[in-house]
């Protein structure tokens, strides 16, 4: 009885977490840095079930960064959620880093470095870093198609601390894969896994899949600065999952 | 999986990637001066891997931008970058200086 209860808190509190993870992250990251240019975004996604326990899950961030070197933008982040059948609330602040490790196009992949320190806005939940590679390949005319292809994977490991803080280790595994059919238009698909723990074996529970389409594109308004989108659709592919969620990326940027 | 384990396979997923081959079989040179680049057009070889390497002789920053390459990086004033493009498949891709659009040419692989 007493190994049931410990077991099903510890899936609580893992799906709480994974929950959490899983909706601050629909976002992918790139490692090539736009040095000297300022970005104002908004990420943002909601979910789409019959269950009602699992529809209209929905995050949102509004972030603010700079590239202030060549190969390091820091952001600040204010992430905004509300859980099915309730209010919204401010959930979190996060000062993101990432880093640029190797120059644009000179290896056979280009890499850099995401970390990030989240501030819970509730006293019951718990801050949490979240750190790890982004890895980027530009694969030009593959099998002579005489198409472009960017690839992205991001491999972020969290870990909560301080007060409130478990002992879970989740990892989030997103890769994107797109053409580059024109800069205002890049279709592509993407996925994104969230497994629970990876620490210890004896408290995951189901880990997440999610996969869809995806469109990526830019628009580029010269001195005036540039917008970038990416909007998509994500179907659940697991019990785990709701059946799809809607994620978007809005971004405003401009050189300075 | 132990922390420390966590840890050293995140750091050598880090550090693993990159260390496949680097290129950068030839080098072009594009200069900016007084706001414009001093050749329209630069003939590269299709197919391979180069370095076009980008001199701001201006005192005020330029950004050498090309949605066609995927490229997009700022050369401060009086600075110098190195730029690593290709392989790429026969054609012309535009870049322009995204902080003065008059200056625009073309890369051109043959």
């Amino acid at each position: 009885m007493l190994r049931n209860k410990f077991l099903a808190a510890a899936v609580v509190a893992a799906a709480s977490l994974l929950t959490r993870y899983a909706y601050a992250d629909f976002e992918m990251h790139y490692p090539v840095i736009d040095y000297r240019e300022f970005e104002l975004e908004h990420n943002g996604s909601t979910s789409l079930d019959s269950r009602s326990a699992m529809n209209n899950n929905q995050s949102y961030t509004v972030e603010l960064g700079y590239g202030v070197t060549p190969w390091w933008e820091p952001e600040i982040e204010f992430d905004l959620g509300a859980a099915p059948g309730q209010n919204w609330r401010y959930s979190a602040t996060t000062f993101e880093n990432i880093f640029q490790l190797t120059p644009q196009g000179e290896y056979w992949a280009d890499l850099g470095f995401f970390a990030e320190y989240s501030h819970a806005a509730s006293r019951v939940d718990a801050d949490q870093m979240t750190f790890g590679p982004l890895v980027q390949k530009e694969w030009s005319n593959p099998f002579d198609s005489g198409l472009d292809t960017l690839h992205t994977l991001n491999l972020l490991v969290s870990k909560q601390v301080g007060r409130n803080r478990n002992d879970a280790t989740p990892v989030q595994l997103s890769w994107q894969s797109r053409l580059r059919l024109n800069p205002l238009f890049e279709p592509g698909i993407e996925y994104y896994g969230a497994f629970n723990n990876i620490a210890d074996r004896f408290t995951v529970t189901d880990p997440t899949h999610r996969a869809g389409p995806v469109i990526v594109g830019a628009y580029n308004m010269y001195q005036y600065g540039k917008i970038k989108y990416e909007a998509g659709y994500l179907f659940g592919l697991s019990n785990a999952t709701e059946r799809g969620t809607i994620r978007w990326h809005f971004e405003y940027e401009k050189a300075f | 999986m132990s922390k420390q384990r966590l840890l050293a396979f995140t750091l050598l997923a880090t550090l693993a990637v990159p260390l496949a081959a680097r290129a950068a079989d030839a080098n072009f040179t594009l200069t900016i001066k007084d706001r414009k680049f001093d050749v329209a057009e630069i003939d590269v070889p299709a197919n391979v891997k180069f370095t076009l390497t980008v001199k701001n002789l201006d005192k005020v920053p330029s950004e050498f931008e090309s949605g066609d390459l995927n490229r997009e990086k700022v050369v401060v004033g009086g600075g110098t970058i190195t730029v690593y493009l290709g392989p790429l498949t026969p054609g012309a891709y535009a870049f322009f200086d995204d902080f003065n659009p008059a200056a625009r040419g073309h890369i051109v692989a043959k």
